[in-house]
């Protein structure tokens, strides 16, 4: 309790700060606040500061609750908006009407912003309920959904002439107020909703005993469920509306809860929107402070990562194991191919025919055909270059998420999901802000040990709950926040070398020379062969620390030696495609979902997809906006999502 | 030479001392229960002398050589363990799952040989799993997938067992069939095994030996029948319970 009431008055104390450096305390008007009566700073501390700081406190309570009610009614300590999709999906359909149909936006975003948080959230939801809402899948599922909603809005705002798609990733979470009336909206909100969630304790206490249990206590889970997701739902598609993305606050506020001692689901309930309140206002106080002493202003979005991250790291070692066992059971039986090599063969000759085809196919200046005899010496090396640099680089992600499913026994794992890219990112800016002028090896290196560092941290902080799946995935979003906070707020920094990192955020092909292409696809082909070779290792890794060290695996060097590798191969592969890409997600579920099982064929299998991904995402690339290139990783992110959604409809439904 | 020896252990989680300064030998060539009420420290006990875990001070050796000192190639070789819980594994068939058993032999690269081969599927037939060995591991039931993993113990062809629990989840049919299975290969070939058991009278039928724990402490060590007395069932497990001869085995019930 006693840290909870020390960062409490620290809130209060930062806001006051900023407050009192605009104005001291015998200049602050008296009620009533008329803007006529008021000088400048009087009202921009009644009409901005002031509602500014409720606004932090109300929409930090609303995430708060949203998380908890998610977290009670999925029994799922990593649900949340953002981990749902569900923010994303507001934040979508706000920029969509923005751009197509501002007249939507006539009666406020609320009602936009909660159809596309609907949208959003029932799918993932429907392919969580095939499976007894597993947590991991329901994860994988949301995390996706919100994965493909922020590349649309990319690609959205680029159509439209935007140059900066990247700062759409990370826009929102302003919490700036011109008056009272999004406090008054989050206020009006706030206090049915809390109503309503006590009205909800006693039947979620009773689920929190399991589907079965509850139901043989006599509760109807359909209507619990849908009323309690509605809910929190509309709580975070109202904080969108207000204020934007503001990630983190829902994931960390329930954890802070129990951690502040709400062992029961009514504390839980009670305290997490205070928890989300104080968490918000801390971070918009810090915010607040810097800019009151002459600091960069920052988005509160950014900044909700930059303290939730480490929090939650913090938190982790304190939080029981909270995923009950066999909640992953519903995952069902897995479907294997009888004829490995064939599916192995055919995907071979599916990355060859595809490179062929992209290489001299295309789209020039009279339409789609394949390139002219007169043109071909120009343009073909270029072409070979970039084709060959996005077949390595999707190889290398897709064979380190290869390995470090294999290595966590999880599906779930993945170098994108694990934080690994966001440490290649701050490897990355690292490198540039400290060397002058790096050249390409430096920037590999850079961010290959970047990546390798950032999963080393999450190892050795996993390593202790023999890498318990629900911890480590929290330790990886928490790394990953952590990272695009610290890239956040590089951006908004003016340094000229912020765009270099920003270039390089996007991912594109354009820099990538013939001798760093080939350079890329040896360290590619490099890989597959030392995966083929560890492949008894991976064979057996999945079965768990126990029986990996019964039958004599040498298992802390090997785990090092692995996840070294994953770090490197992703941090090389990020320097092409950008941090975001999921291609070291989709690929070994792709590979899985083609009934590729045995670690050897897994990881070849997974290998050969994330070329093929990757080629295809090249070549999207190349000629969606021609004559403009796109983005790789975004074009990536377009294209392997959808089909990996429909690997998870399909498993589910065996 | 004894199969274990344990010269004052002890073994800690935060809070909690699960092994309490014990001193023990593990006899070659027998089938040991390992006893205990609940919480007593048998899991952690066969954990630590299956070199899972390294205790927090204290010596243990296996055939006269400290645990630590072994390569764990070579230790897997002599020590087969099976944890309480076993994992699931995904889409591995049987057969695939058993020759994993052989790693401890052949390594990350080492290509299989006949008497790999020969191991594997003398393995399957022992444990009755020949008709089985092209299905998936995760459509078994639960008897036959604890009989699959036992096979891939067999397979690693250590010369000593330790089963964590091997019959909680079966049936009392493949409860006989395991243990009869163990005892069976100790009698013919001299395999040592170390079980934890929960069935008191399950032990007195198919093990020679017994070790009993209680909160960490040697409360019992010695031959099964010195289990099997009144007395000594009320010291390890605090229950008054009665013996009774039945079908020639001492049985235990409690009164």
């Amino acid at each position: 309790m006693k840290p909870a009431l020390a960062a409490a008055a620290l809130a209060v104390g930062l806001w006051a700060f900023a407050a009192l450096s605009l104005l001291s305390l015998a200049d602050w008007p008296g009620l009533p606040w008329r803007a006529e009566s008021l000088g400048i700073d009087q009202i921009l501390l009644t009409h901005g500061l002031m509602p500014r700081g409720a606004v932090a406190l109300l929409a930090g309570a609303c995430l708060g609750l949203a998380g908890a009610l998610m977290q009670a009614v999925l029994r799922n300590p990593l649900a949340d908006p953002s981990t749902l999709g569900t923010a994303a999906g507001a934040q979508l359909a706000l920029v969509a009407a923005t751009i197509f149909a501002p007249a939507a936006l006539a009666n406020g975003a609320l009602p936009v912003a909660l159809a596309g948080a609907l949208a959003v959230t029932l799918p993932v939801l429907a392919i969580g309920a095939r499976r007894g809402f597993a947590p991991v899948t329901v994860t994988i599922a949301g995390m996706l959904a919100g994965m493909l909603c922020a590349a649309v809005a990319t690609a959205l705002t680029l159509a439209q002439g935007h140059y900066l798609l990247s700062l759409v990733i990370w826009n929102g979470g302003a919490l700036s107020q011109q008056d009272w009336s999004g406090a008054r909206n989050l206020a009006l909100a706030l206090l049915p909703a809390l109503a309503l969630a006590a009205l909800l304790a006693r039947p979620l206490m009773v689920l929190s005993l399991g589907a079965e249990a509850a139901r043989g206590l006599g509760l109807s889970l359909a209507p619990l469920r849908a009323g309690a997701i509605l809910l929190a739902v509309a709580l975070s598609a109202l904080v969108s509306a207000e204020v934007g993305l503001v990630g983190f606050v829902g994931l960390a506020a329930p954890a802070i809860a129990r951690a502040m001692g709400a062992r029961s689901l009514k504390a839980r309930l009670l305290l997490s929107p205070l928890a989300g309140a104080l968490v918000l206002s801390l971070a918009d106080g810090v915010l607040l402070t810097l800019k009151a002493l002459g600091g960069p202003s920052l988005s509160t979005g950014a900044m909700t990562g930059l303290i939730g991250g480490p929090l939650l790291l913090w938190l982790l070692p304190r939080m029981a194991a909270q995923v009950p066992p066999g909640a992953e059971a519903g995952d069902g039986r897995s479907y294997r191919t009888a004829h490995p090599r064939r599916v192995l063969a055919l995907l071979l000759s599916g990355v060859v025919a595809l490179s062929l085809l992209t290489l001299f196919g295309g789209r020039g200046p009279e339409g789609w055909g394949v390139i002219p005899a007169a043109l071909q010496g120009t343009f073909l090396p270029l072409r070979a270059t970039t084709i060959t640099a996005a077949l390595a680089a999707g190889a290398l992600l897709a064979g380190s998420g290869a390995v470090l499913q294999r290595l966590t026994a999880n599906p779930m794992a993945a170098p994108e999901v694990l934080g690994v890219t966001g440490g290649a990112a701050l490897g990355y800016a690292a490198t540039v802000f400290l060397i002058p002028a790096p050249g390409p090896l430096a920037l590999a290196l850079g961010s290959g040990l970047g990546g390798a560092l950032a999963l080393t941290a999450l190892t050795a902080l996993a390593l202790r709950a023999d890498l318990a799946p629900a911890r480590l995935l929290l330790a990886g979003l928490a790394i990953g926040a952590f990272a695009s906070s610290v890239l956040a707020a590089i951006m908004a920094s003016s340094d000229p070398r912020a765009w270099v990192v920003l270039g390089w955020l996007a991912g594109s092909t354009a820099q990538v020379t013939p001798t760093g292409a080939a350079m890329l696809a040896a360290f590619a082909l490099i890989f597959l062969v030392a995966l083929i070779a560890a492949a008894r290792w991976l064979e057996i890794l999945p079965l768990g620390a126990p029986v990996s060290r019964a039958l004599g695996l040498p298992l802390t060097p090997l785990r090092l030696t692995l996840i070294l590798s994953a770090g490197l191969a992703t941090g090389a592969a990020s320097l092409l495609v950008g941090p975001v890409s999921f291609i070291g997600l989709m690929a070994p579920q792709l590979a899985r979902g083609l009934g590729l099982v045995r670690a050897a064929s897994f990881v070849t299998g997974s290998w050969l997809i994330g070329a093929l991904l990757m080629c295809i995402a090249a070549f999207g690339a190349r000629t969606a906006t021609f004559p403009y290139d796109l983005p790789l990783g975004l074009v990536a992110t377009l294209v392997g999502a959808p089909w990996l959604f429909l690997t998870l409809l399909r498993s589910t439904a065996a | 030479m004894s199969l274990f020896s344990l010269a004052d252990v002890s073994f800690d989680v935060p809070g909690r001392r699960l092994i309490d300064h014990l001193s023990l030998e593990i006899a070659e060539g027998a089938v040991t229960a390992l006893v205990g009420r609940n919480g007593s420290g048998k899991s952690t006990l066969l954990k630590l002398i299956a070199g899972q875990n390294r205790p927090a001070s204290g010596r243990i050796a296996h055939a006269g050589r400290a645990l630590a000192d072994w390569p764990p190639r070579d230790l897997a070789r002599q020590i087969a363990y099976l944890p309480q819980v076993t994992p699931v594994a995904e889409g591995i068939r049987l057969a695939e799952l058993v020759a994993l058993g052989r790693y401890p032999w052949r390594g990350a690269l080492g290509r299989f040989r006949p008497e790999d081969h020969a191991a594997v599927s003398d393995a399957m037939q022992r444990c009755g799993l020949r008709p089985l060995a092209d299905r998936l591991v995760d459509t078994l039931s639960g008897g036959e997938r604890q009989r699959g993993w036992i096979a891939m113990m067999l397979a690693q062809g250590a010369r000593t067992l330790l089963l964590d629990e091997p019959t909680s989840a079966l049936d009392i049919a493949h409860q006989v069939e395991v243990l009869g299975l163990v005892q069976t290969m100790s009698r013919e070939t001299g395999l040592s095994a170390v079980i934890v058991l929960h069935d008191v009278n399950l032990a007195a039928r198919y093990c020679d030996r017994v070790v009993a724990l209680d909160g960490g402490r040697l409360a019992l060590d010695g031959p099964v029948r010195d289990l099997m007395t009144p007395e000594a069932l009320a010291r390890v497990y605090g229950l008054p319970m009665e013996v009774v001869p039945r079908s020639g085995y001492p049985f235990a019930v409690p009164l």
